[in-house]
């Protein structure tokens, strides 16, 4: 531990020095780190600037180049477990003040009071992104964009600057893109690892240094020639010291915040001149009739001009307004005009109307008259004769009868007709009974002959008196030489028929 | 307000605030009326305006048409200025209206013979006087109607003067009755016709269009 703090006591005065520079630039850094510190081990101190320096086994002496040869072989702090996300380099809990992480450190360190922001942003936003991830501050101090252009020749003596790239915000890797919602575990996929990028930047650094011993190896002024030797040549006639430092002190100066600047006071300029009096009598400054006069003349003349422009006005209304009544009157008399000559027009349209449709109607009447007149005698000629067709055809017909006529015709010839046929019945009953006994005494006749074949002339003789002395039924046989005697019969029988009734009769 | 003891400057100068408005008013009553007379008629002016009487004004711009020799000078807008200076009373002084006739720079001469016309005392009555004026106008008595009708009417200038029937048939008959060329009969049938004329408009007034027969017969 006593080593610890003596180292510590040396270092602190180092540290001081090499903080000074950049405490000037930042005011982010208080002393507050310096002053409470003690001789605690920083490990478990959020903030960076508490380097375990006493471990460290970088050589004081240079202070800009300490960072440089400040390896990464530090372990990562307690922290780390929670990283910050914007910086993916964890070796700046090492690094004292000046602990940027970005490559840039040893320049930052080497500009002494030109430190830009960044790095205070950023170690400052490293405790508090480390508290908890939370709002994300940007600010930078405006800073002078240097020139790309050389104004001058390239310096031999001037080292080289390190282009210094111009920090877009777009295109800073440090800027978190995409979603913030969730934290990136780990290492941003993507970004090399922190030892290789603190190894890529090793590699730039000591590629500067070698560029700038080369730089350093570089002919100046030629060589001097063979047997001769450049020295330096003071050229002023007194040696001046050139490292004479002014004095330098603070002084300020505030002026009363309350004061206000007191009113002028007015300016009275001194009397000059002299006072002199007069005396002035009635009637001498004021002649009224003279003064008047303009103001009369105006008065008066406004008045007139005014008076006579308003008359020429109304006037001009009035007059305006009598034609406008008068048109209308005219307007009005010929409108009733109008309307007297449109009834007038009106009646006598109705009137023509109304003889029209009389005339019409006149017409009609007698064209239908006329048409009734043709029709009638027409249908009369047309039935003209009809009565007689019609009796005529009546009386074909029938219709007109002699009743007596009538009387007999149904009455009497029918009876007569049914007498007749009653008695031509009778004839006939009686000339087929006839024929029957007249058959019958023929077949008997006929078997008597038969069985008397000799008796020829008997039969013969009994054949002519057989119809008339016997009645032969001879129905079947002799039927059909019946019609042939039977028309020989009806002169004959009228006289018969009462006889052959009676024997009829008898049978 | 009386001026001030000393005044010293044209700005003490006070002018009455009313008095340019009695100027205009009366310079254009005097513009309009055309006196021949122009102190006459403005004494009559201004005694009239403080009485608060009617303005011997006329209402329209008239030329005067008249010499003091030949014609009379009365015309129909001086007829309309007496009315209205007159009319409100139904009988008039006849001094009073001499006044009035005076202040209209109208001969007396003229008034005179008006009078006579009707002789009658101390008043007249100013319908009449009217009719009286309006007949010296113009020659025939329709002529004379058609005056009276114009300034007795309430209708604009320039539209249908009419007039209550009452009115015209007063002085219709008035004036014919002091004609002693025109029988009555006519007088009454032509009354007549134009009652009917006045009942069938259904209000009761006569207008200038009846009193000519139109022009145009189908």
């Amino acid at each position: 531990a006593a080593a610890n703090t003596t180292m510590a006591a040396q270092e602190r005065p180092l540290r001081r020095r090499s903080r000074a520079p950049s405490a000037g630039g930042r005011s982010h850094e208080p002393e507050v780190p310096l002053a409470t510190r003690p001789s605690e081990r920083p490990l478990g101190r959020k903030f960076l600037e508490l380097p375990p320096l006493g471990g460290t086994p970088a050589s004081p002496s240079c202070c800009a180049g300490g960072l440089a040869s400040r390896p990464l072989a530090r372990e990562p702090l307690p922290w780390s477990q929670h990283p910050c996300p914007w910086h993916y380099l964890h070796l700046s809990g090492s690094h004292a003040s000046l602990a940027p992480t970005c490559f840039r450190a040893y320049l930052h360190r080497s500009r002494g009071g030109s430190t830009p922001d960044m790095a205070a942003v950023m170690t400052d936003s490293n405790p508090r992104a480390a508290r908890a991830s939370g709002t994300y501050t940007y600010t930078s101090r405006p800073r002078a964009l240097p020139c790309q252009r050389r104004r001058y020749r390239d310096s031999l003596l001037q080292p080289a600057e390190e282009p210094s790239h111009y920090g877009n915000i777009m295109y800073d890797r440090r800027v978190i893109r995409g979603n913030t919602y969730a934290l990136p575990t780990g290492q941003v996929p993507g970004q090399p690892d922190p030892l290789e990028l603190q190894r890529q930047q090793q590699a730039r650094r000591k590629a500067l240094a070698r560029k700038r011993a080369q730089e350093q190896l570089r002919p100046r002024t030629p060589e001097p020639v063979e047997g001769r030797k450049h020295v330096d040549v003071q050229t002023e006639l007194y040696l001046e010291e050139i490292a004479d430092r002014i004095v330098e002190v603070d002084m300020e100066c505030q002026t009363d915040a309350f004061l206000n600047r007191p009113p002028t006071p007015l300016f009275i300029p001194a009397k000059t001149g002299k006072d002199v009096s007069t005396q002035i009598l009635e009637g001498e400054l004021f002649d009224f009739d003279l003064e008047v006069k303009p103001m009369l003349e105006v008065l008066l003349g406004k008045t007139i001009e005014q008076a006579l422009l308003e008359v020429m006005e109304e006037e001009e209304l009035a007059n305006l307004r009598a034609r406008q009544y008068v048109y209308e009157e005219i307007r009005n008399a010929e409108l009733a005009e109008v309307q007297r000559l449109e009834e007038q027009e009106r009646r006598h349209q109705e009137e023509k109307e109304r003889r029209k449709q009389q005339q019409g109607e006149i017409v009609r009447k007698h064209h239908e008259t006329s048409q009734k007149i043709s029709a009638r005698a027409f249908a009369q000629r047309y039935l003209a004769d009809l009565i007689p067709a019609v009796f005529d055809s009546l009386r074909e017909s029938g219709y007109f009868y002699d009743p007596i006529e009538r009387d007999i015709e149904i009455g009497f010839l029918p009876w007569l007709m049914n007498e007749v046929e009653k008695t031509m019945e009778h004839s006939m009953v009686g000339r087929t009974v006839l024929d029957m006994l007249i058959r019958e005494v023929v077949e008997r006749r006929l078997n008597t002959y038969e069985h008397k074949d000799a008796q020829q002339s008997l039969k013969l003789e009994d054949g002519f008196s057989g119809p008339e002395t016997m009645a032969e039924p001879s129905p079947t046989i002799s039927q059909t030489q019946r019609p042939f005697l039977d028309r020989d019969y009806p002169q004959r029988t009228p006289h018969n028929t009462e006889k052959f009734m009676e024997e009829g009769e008898f049978l | 307000m009386p001026l001030p003891q000393t005044v010293f400057c044209a700005q003490q100068i006070h002018i009455p605030p009313e008095l340019p408005d009695i100027l205009k008013q009366f310079t254009k009553a005097a513009i309009r009326t055309q006196p021949a007379d122009v102190l006459q008629w403005s004494a009559g002016y201004f005694s009239a305006l403080s009485r608060g009487d009617p303005l011997p004004v006329k209402d329209r711009i008239e030329m005067p048409v008249a010499t003091q020799k030949t014609d009379t000078g009365l015309t129909q807008g001086l007829l309309k200025v007496l009315h209205k200076q007159c009319s409100h009373k139904e009988y008039v002084e006849l001094a009073d209206l001499e006044k009035k006739w005076k202040n209209l720079c109208l001969p007396v001469e003229k008034f005179r013979a008006i009078l006579q016309l009707d002789p009658c005392e101390d008043k007249i009555e100013w319908i009449k006087f009217l009719a009286l004026g309006c007949s010296t106008l113009g020659g025939s008595l329709i002529t004379a109607m058609k005056n009276a009708c114009e300034i007795l009417t309430a209708d604009p200038e320039g539209g249908p003067a009419r007039i209550p029937f009452k009115s015209f048939a007063y002085i219709y008959q008035y004036l014919s009755g002091l004609d002693p060329e025109l029988p009555a009969a006519d007088t009454e049938s032509y009354l007549a016709t134009l009652k009917e004329k006045s009942e069938s408009k259904k209000n009761g007034m006569i207008g200038l269009s009846d009193l000519f027969i139109p022009k145009r017969t189908i």
